[in-house]
């Protein structure tokens, strides 16, 4: 019993340690976004700002703030990785849906070598795709186009949607869709009034991982979107780290923007993110 | 409309008989069109790229000449690419050691439930959708030469007597680009072998116990062996995301200073997207797409001896 409860303790304090170096990175990040400047190159370094500012995240977010005025418009970059995440979620979502359901409720041949296909379709390195992808769109005149961008992403997104929808549509028995066609529904009406409600969960997480990949992604944006009026928060955060290197706090609080959505989805979605990750890797 | 089909269930399975067979092909047509478009064609068209002389002027004039192994011939001959090479081997060799070590010390910790253990699992696993993009900028300030965390550790705990000029030296740049990464990768093994170890037969360990093995003899003589697959298949996969990472490096060195960090993505981007060299980058392309077929390889012959899909 009392092993027990030292092999219990000894867990939770080695947790805890590892825990607090692995969020190091992080909380450094939070903090300096939060610090007034003199506190930023005060040594030794102030772990916690004594009075935490908004300032940084003002200037980020085009108010009015008392750091001088930023030469980019970062607001734009938010609104671009918006409207790129979403479309990319969208196509995803729509194309993942009728593959999903066909790996989960059919057997026919080629299944498993088109799940062979999307594991190793997983693997492929996006900086050996941008290149003839690059050559592609100049030719289709996708260059310099949100297209070009969204249409890569979701190349990124889809296999892993895929996998994490086709898990969840496993999970629905087979009877509860017999049902509905013995009711007269078609097999796709049966999938749309009645499958998919029941998937709900892993819609929103094969959702919210596809929104995920395009709102982080970097490669096919700097090499597609030249303008940038166009660009997403990726290249903004690049840019910004050209043109102001010394201002950490704005770049901390541009850079806390731009993790929040992947920090809060994590939080809610983690089981779904990570049951999706071994059944397409290791299991 | 459908009731008509319903009452006379003999009509149905007529109809639908060779329907049926099509289904699930008309059901992933979709996501194979796109695919093939987007991820097929591209790897195949880099191929051809690779074959030809290819530059800006091609690209405007859309007229490629076929130059057959020439660009492969520039590439190996080309020292920057026994560079990049090896600053790949070293950057994936190293990141791969510390994230599997790590990844396996926190899988094994959170293999039993305490008190706290999910919140922690949360913690460990919160940076891993996080852009690069974002982690390599962390980093760049962590690493700050005159304010960053790293070298006032350093200095304060007496390490080094004077800051280090993290990004003007290649090794030094290396250290810093393989530690961003390490970090990113963690919680992708821990999510893995955690997986594995979850997957352990509780039995075997209750045997092990009840014949008076300590703690260490069940990790060497029935974790290790039981695990051996998933290890594999955990080292294989980090092997294919490390080779080609590109994001950390080219937000925190860009492969510098001067070709310090240069890895083979940064060379095949900077060959492309600099040079305008498209034919030498695609050859560089096709070289790392062979050494990542073969991992990939290696990695479904860990994964599928085991189980099926």
């Amino acid at each position: 019993m009392i092993r027990q409860r030292i092999e219990t303790y000894a867990r939770l304090t080695l947790c805890i340690i590892a825990g607090v170096i692995y969020l190091m990175p992080l909380f450094w990040m939070v903090s300096t976004s939060l610090k007034p400047l003199d506190q930023i190159f005060q040594k030794p370094p102030v772990l916690f700002p004594s009075s935490p500012q908004l300032e940084s995240y003002k200037s980020v977010l085009g108010l009015p703030s008392k750091e001088p005025a930023l030469y980019i418009n970062t607001f734009v970059y938010f609104k671009n990785s918006l409207l790129i995440a979403s479309w990319t979620t969208l196509l995803a979502l729509t194309l993942a849906i009728p593959a999903a359901y066909a790996l989960s409720r059919f057997k026919f041949r080629g299944q498993t070598a088109f799940l062979l296909f999307l594991l190793v379709s997983q693997m492929l390195p996006s900086v050996l795709l941008v290149i003839p992808l690059f050559v592609l769109f100049r030719i289709l005149g996708l260059y310099s186009t949100y297209s070009s961008v969204i249409l890569a992403d979701t190349a990124l997104a889809l296999p892993f949607a895929i996998i994490i929808l086709r898990t969840s549509f496993l999970q629905i028995p087979d009877a509860l869709e017999e049902a509905g066609w013995i009711d007269g529904g078609s097999r796709l009406q049966v999938l749309w009034y009645i499958i998919l409600p029941l998937v709900r969960a892993g819609l929103v997480a094969a959702g919210v991982l596809s929104f995920l990949t395009a709102w982080g992604e970097f490669v096919f944006a700097l090499s597609f979107l030249p303008k940038p009026e166009m660009q997403p928060v990726s290249l903004g955060i690049f840019q910004f780290i050209g043109m102001y290197k010394s201002n950490f706090d704005t770049m901390m609080a541009f850079s806390t923007l731009v993790a929040i959505p992947a920090v809060v989805a994590l939080m809610f979605l983690q089981r779904e993110f990570v049951s999706g990750l071994t059944t397409g890797s290791v299991k | 409309m459908n009731s008509l089909s319903a009452k006379n269930p003999f009509l149905k399975t007529q109809m639908s008989f060779s329907g049926e067979k099509l289904a699930p092909y008309l059901f992933i047509l979709p996501s194979m069109l796109f695919l093939g478009a987007i991820l097929g064609f591209p790897i195949l068209y880099s191929v051809v790229i690779s074959f030809q002389k290819y530059n800006l002027e091609t690209l405007i004039s859309k007229n490629a000449q076929f130059v057959g192994f020439q660009n492969y011939v520039a590439v190996l001959s080309n020292p920057t690419f026994a560079v990049a090479l090896t600053h790949s081997l070293i950057f994936t060799f190293f990141s791969i050691l510390f994230q599997f070590t790590i990844g396996l010390g926190l899988a094994i910790l959170l293999s039993k439930p305490f008190p706290l253990s999910n919140v922690m699992r949360g913690i460990l696993l919160s940076g891993w959708q996080i852009p690069s993009v974002v982690t390599g900028t962390i980093f760049l300030w962590l690493f700050n030469l005159d304010y960053g965390l790293v070298n006032f550790l350093l200095t304060s705990m007496r390490i080094v007597n004077q800051p280090i000029a993290w990004f003007f030296q290649s090794n030094t740049a290396m250290v810093a680009v393989i530690i961003a990464n390490i970090w990113l990768g963690i919680p992708f093994n821990v999510i893995l072998l955690s997986a594995g170890i979850v997957g352990l037969p509780e039995d075997v360990y209750e045997a092990a116990t009840v014949d008076g093995a300590n703690g260490w003899q069940k990790f060497v003589y029935i974790t290790v062996p039981l695990l051996r697959s998933t290890v594999g298949a955990v080292l294989m996969l980090g092997f294919i995301y490390t080779l080609r990472v590109f994001d950390i490096i080219w937000v925190m060195t860009k492969g510098g200073p001067g070709i310090g960090t240069e890895v083979l993505p940064t060379l095949a981007y900077r060959l492309s997207f600099i040079n305008f060299n498209f034919g030498q980058s695609a050859a560089i392309s096709v070289f790392m797409m062979v050494i990542l077929l073969g991992a990939a390889v290696l990695y479904l012959k860990f994964t599928l001896s085991e189980e099926e899909l």
